[in-house]
């Protein structure tokens, strides 16, 4: 068989892709026929009337299914972008960014936020509104900082000092979320455990859209970055050598990478192993070309995450499952998977 | 062009590791940088290049200083063959090998470089393992597939190609003595086509018949430059801790070594 191209493989994710979203916006314990939908986007453009019977319906598909819809969406192309992108910054295929502690770090800044945001000792006051993103973005990049550092400190990634430096800040950042949530009153207290497995159904209009709009500018950023990913595979002194800046390169991207999925996480909570599942499935499909890599992994990562918030509005219906418990489920077994190919790998080598 | 160290000095922590010292590489030939374990060959080899920043002193690339020039021009005209290049993804050697061209061009590869990583494969004989996984391979071939990455990088047909250089550290060291051969040939056709070639090499006897000028570092410091027929056995004696008889050859002199 003829190995599809690497355009013709994106297109095909991004069809895939629309078909799951049009499932996602009909899905749940609210059921939208697909012509309902097509009514109600068509009344959203101010084109034809709705029938005063549907006014509910139409609320519940604006208000709540239509922003957990996108949120779904980019929540997925990030945490599938960003795997990619942290697999090429540290020059490792096992790394994701709940393993290098870039998740759990914007989750204990976010929660800092929610529970300490009301008392006294309030120091994010003046940011307002800003500070949940704000604080997430800062407890990512220190942990996701820390784990760099001591997997990279030798020119090299060592994969044993990677995954020891994610363990050691995850703990410890999971050890300062939870003393929050033990020393919060309700009912922020519940949003942070309830937050620690990730899920959508805090999703609205504000949350999506400062997602999205922090997303789209660095997804253009990164897709331009695929020819230096690519060179940085054999490492920083011959990547420069064919003319890149690789620590330039590094630490902006880190940036990048950092800011998309702390302010996801602070949105929607953790949701581990998209970021590993994604990028592996992409190198199955077609290649490890990272030209190719950035943009399908972000569709396939959207994609994924469409199809499993599906899941787990029905899989319990009328109540539903926090998405982390699912990733975890799927993610693990095939990180594991993972993980022996490449000692094997090593082992041969 | 010359390449021209003028009172480089280069230490990192406190400790220095290259002593204060000016040396001009001879444009166009094989120079050969050789030296006892730790002698600083490859700190050489990277300041030359304008990997690294000189702690006192500056590198001259013609007239300009190496660190003023933009690096993806300077990619056009230099290379540097790293000694052992691991890379831990899923990557076919043409796609390796196309990274040579990324300094030339800006989105998509041209059909002109799709050609000149072709030729590459060919000259280092990988051309049929073309489509093969480069962590697959054997660290041999993975460094031939380095050394076409390389070449393709200063690629050219021209009657008069423009002035390129072309760094090699310890290119031969994983590989069987036909390839080490190959591979030397390769080099010194690139430098008869106006290519200056640097080159560490541990082999003293392949120093001396590829080589047009050996350099010999010892302790961070630059202890002589010689043409292979100058090269002693009191000089070799001095750098390496070795004694060596010269035997007579037919086509130049072959070194044997004593301790």
């Amino acid at each position: 068989m003829r190995r599809l191209s690497w355009i013709q493989v994106n297109v095909l994710l991004a069809c895939l892709l629309a078909g799951c979203v049009l499932l996602a916006l009909s899905a749940g314990s609210f059921y939208f026929a697909p012509a309902q939908i097509a009514r109600f986007l068509a009344h959203g453009l101010g084109l034809g009337a709705i029938a005063p019977e549907e006014t509910l319906d139409l609320n519940v598909f604006t208000t709540l299914r239509l922003p957990r819809v996108l949120l779904c969406g980019v929540t997925g192309a990030t945490l599938g972008l960003s795997g990619t992108l942290m697999q090429g910054l540290f020059r490792n295929p096992i790394v994701e960014p709940g393993l290098a502690g870039t998740s759990a770090g914007a989750a204990l800044g976010a929660s800092s936020v929610f529970v300490l945001g009301n008392s006294a000792l309030s120091f994010t006051a003046p940011l307002g509104t800003a500070a949940v993103p704000v604080m997430a973005f800062a407890g990512g990049m220190l942990a996701t900082l820390v784990v760099f550092r001591i997997a990279t400190l030798f020119g090299h990634t060592d994969v044993l000092a990677l995954l020891l430096a994610g363990i050691a800040v995850n703990a410890m950042c999971n050890a300062g979320t939870g003393f929050l949530s033990y020393i919060a009153r309700d009912p922020q207290a519940r949003n942070i455990t309830f937050w620690n497995l990730g899920t959508f159904t805090t999703a609205d209009w504000r949350g999506s859209l400062l997602v999205t709009a922090i997303f789209l500018p660095c997804l253009i950023l990164i897709l331009r970055r695929g020819k230096d990913l690519n060179a940085l595979m054999l490492g920083e002194d011959d990547a420069a050598y064919l003319g890149f800046d690789p620590e330039r390169l590094v630490w902006r991207l880190l940036v990048l990478n950092t800011l998309i999925v702390s302010v996801a996480t602070a949105m929607v909570g953790v949701i581990a192993f998209v970021g590993l599942i994604v990028p592996h499935m992409m190198r199955l499909l077609r290649s490890s070309d990272y030209r190719f890599l950035l943009p399908a992994s972000a569709l396939g990562g959207a994609l994924l995450m469409e199809a499993i918030d599906v899941v787990a509005r029905l899989v319990i219906r009328p109540a539903e499952l926090p998405v982390g418990i699912i990733t975890a489920l799927i993610g693990a077994p095939i990180f594991l998977w993972i993980l022996l190919a490449h000692r094997r790998r090593i082992a041969s080598a | 062009m010359t390449i021209r160290l003028e009172a480089v000095r280069w230490a990192t922590g406190g400790t220095t590791i290259i002593e204060t010292m000016t040396l001009a590489f001879a444009a166009n030939r094989v120079n050969v940088i050789l030296g006892p374990n730790g002698a600083g060959k490859s700190t050489l080899m990277k300041l030359a290049a304008g990997r690294l920043r000189p702690t006192g002193g500056r590198v001259l690339l013609g007239e300009s200083d190496m660190l003023t020039l933009d690096g993806r021009a300077l990619a056009r005209t230099r290379a540097f063959l790293s000694q052992h290049v691991e890379i831990d993804f899923a990557i076919s050697v043409e796609e390796v090998v196309l990274m040579g061209r990324y300094p030339h061009f800006s989105r998509a590869p041209g059909r002109e470089d799709r050609r000149i990583v072709a030729a590459a494969l060919e000259l280092v004989g990988m051309a049929e393992r073309r489509h093969r996984i480069y962590p697959t391979l054997s660290g041999g071939e993975q460094q031939r597939v380095q050394l076409a990455r390389v070449l393709a990088q200063l690629w050219s047909d021209e009657a008069d190609p423009p002035a390129r250089i072309l760094f090699l550290d310890e290119p031969i060291a994983s590989l069987d003595v036909h390839h080490q051969l190959h591979i030397l040939e390769t080099v010194r056709a690139l430098a008869a086509q106006g290519c200056t070639v640097i080159v560490t090499l541990h082999d003293l006897n392949l120093a001396l018949a590829y080589g047009d000028r050996l350099i010999f570092l010892r302790d961070g410091r630059l202890q002589a430059i010689e043409e292979p027929g100058g090269v002693t056995p009191a000089l070799v004696q001095r750098i390496f801790d070795v004694r060596a008889t010269a035997l007579g050859d037919a086509d130049g002199r072959v070194l044997r070594f004593h301790l």
